[in-house]
């Protein structure tokens, strides 16, 4: 034994000062590639959606009423992705030793917390978010994106997490970049008679998947990520699977079981499904992982550029790899990119005193 | 028995500072053949307690290989937080 930060020599300072360096670099790299798996995941699940079974579904004749097309084959593509991911979790929580704590955690306070999150921020915000893209039309795009920093804020209330106007600035920016992003995909602002609704869902959308972010990332700092996911994928998917489409099927007439077992046996688009279903297991493992290690506002802005990498890897995968038209990458999207990595920088990092450290080095 | 990273902020209720190394050690006898009971990732499971308010640095010191060895504890408050979500 030797140094001690009361009476702390500067070998000991210095190699404290690289762990924690090293620490915040692995919580940003590891947030940021929670965007880069979740654009895979986006791409995979859209590939999957647009071959097999699902051209018909999605082609003129498919004998479903435009409630059943809209709501419950979009419930039962995020179905069977999160299905998938679940069994991924599980694999990889067996592999790794983790399953017995699977079932332990479950059963816990915080396990019970987790999966009412995953709850609110899978099967609610993501029919919020298609209901309201129904009703306001592509406004609700940017509206859903505001969703990091209602992250921010409720970790701010809830768990004391810091939020200083540099880091809302960096938020306001990052947001700022999704809303081109959004709003240059989707053809801009149309009239819609029900817009207010739809606004109303669309926040409701952002509202749960902020609070998903942050209680998210702040129970896998009691919960081990790798455990955590794998409660929120099997939360998910069996809720999605035998309460959501078969519900959404019902209101729109048509038998949701009857489907789900057209698409399991569809092995055309399965096969993505499982790709997809890898991916969506990374994207919200490093998601909690990255929100854990550097508090929901960074981790949840790193993340936030999905909205570049979700269009990015449709163009790679579904547009150049499997040769689909109508994939190609707007501009905007690239200008956008080079926002959100401003946006990032502006909250992990004050610009003045990172110039200051490079001037004086 | 309760998940590993539970009983890992579990040991700190008792308001004692320790490190990855006494972390090990404590929970050897229960988590042993746990996979993730090994230095990386119980001071992963540290420094992430610790950027969400649950644990705090105490000190810090040179081990015999020259690497940083730090000390975490729970003040009263994260105290009560861990005692009210893990029991």
């Amino acid at each position: 034994m030797a140094q001690t930060s009361g009476a702390p020599n500067q070998s000991a300072a210095a190699a404290k000062k690289r762990l924690a360096e090293g620490f915040r670099r692995r919580g940003i790299i590891t947030a940021i590639m929670s965007g880069v798996t979740y654009g895979n995941y986006t791409a995979f699940m859209t590939l999957a959606m647009s071959v097999g079974i699902w051209t018909t579904w999605y082609g003129d004749n498919s004998g479903f009423t435009p409630f059943a097309v809209a709501f419950m084959l979009s419930a039962l593509g995020a179905a069977l992705t999160d299905t998938f991911s679940a069994v991924w979790a599980l694999l990889i929580a067996a592999w790794k030793g983790k399953l017995g704590d699977f079932y332990r955690s479950f059963k816990t306070k915080p396990g019970a917390i987790l999966a009412c999150a995953a709850l609110i921020g899978g099967p609610f915000a993501s029919t919020a978010y298609v209901i309201g893209l129904q009703q306001a039309g592509s406004i609700v795009v940017p509206i859903s994106a505001l969703c990091p920093a209602i992250g921010a804020i409720l970790a701010r209330i809830l768990f004391k997490q810091a939020l200083t106007a540099r880091m809302l600035l960096g938020i306001a920016i990052c947001f700022g970049a999704s809303a081109l992003i959004g709003m240059s995909s989707m053809g801009g602002t149309e009239a819609h008679p029900n817009m207010m609704i739809g606004l109303l869902f669309g926040f409701g959308a952002a509202l749960g998947w902020g609070i998903e972010g942050c209680v998210g990332g702040y129970a896998s700092s009691m919960i081990d990520p790798e455990v955590s996911i794998a409660i929120r994928e099997v939360t998910n998917g069996l809720s999605n699977l035998i309460i959501m489409v078969p519900v959404l099927g019902m209101i729109g007439g048509a038998d949701g079981f009857q489907v789900i077992g057209q698409a399991l046996a569809d092995t055309e688009s399965l096969k993505f499904f499982v790709v997809g279903g890898f991916a969506c297991y990374w994207g919200f493992m490093l998601w909690y992982k990255g929100n854990a290690m550097c508090g929901a506002a960074l981790g949840m802005a790193c993340n936030g550029m999905f909205s570049f990498w979700g269009p990015f890897f449709c163009w790679i995968w579904i547009g150049l790899v499997f040769g689909i038209e109508g994939w190609d990458m707007p501009l905007i999207a690239w200008i956008a990119a080079i926002l959100m990595v401003v946006g990032i920088f502006t909250i992990a990092t004050n610009p003045l005193a990172f110039f200051m450290k490079k001037k004086e080095g | 028995m309760m998940p590993l990273n539970f009983a890992i902020l579990k040991l700190f209720t008792n308001g004692k500072e320790a490190c990855p190394e006494d972390v090990i050690e404590a929970l050897r006898p229960e988590y042993g053949h746990f996979k993730a009971l090994n230095k990386a990732d119980v001071l992963t499971a540290l420094m992430t307690a610790e950027s969400n308010g649950l644990l705090e640095e105490s000190r810090f010191e040179l081990d015999e290989n020259g690497e940083v060895r730090v000390f975490f504890r729970a003040g009263a408050e994260a105290i009560a937080t861990i005692n009210k979500y893990i029991r």
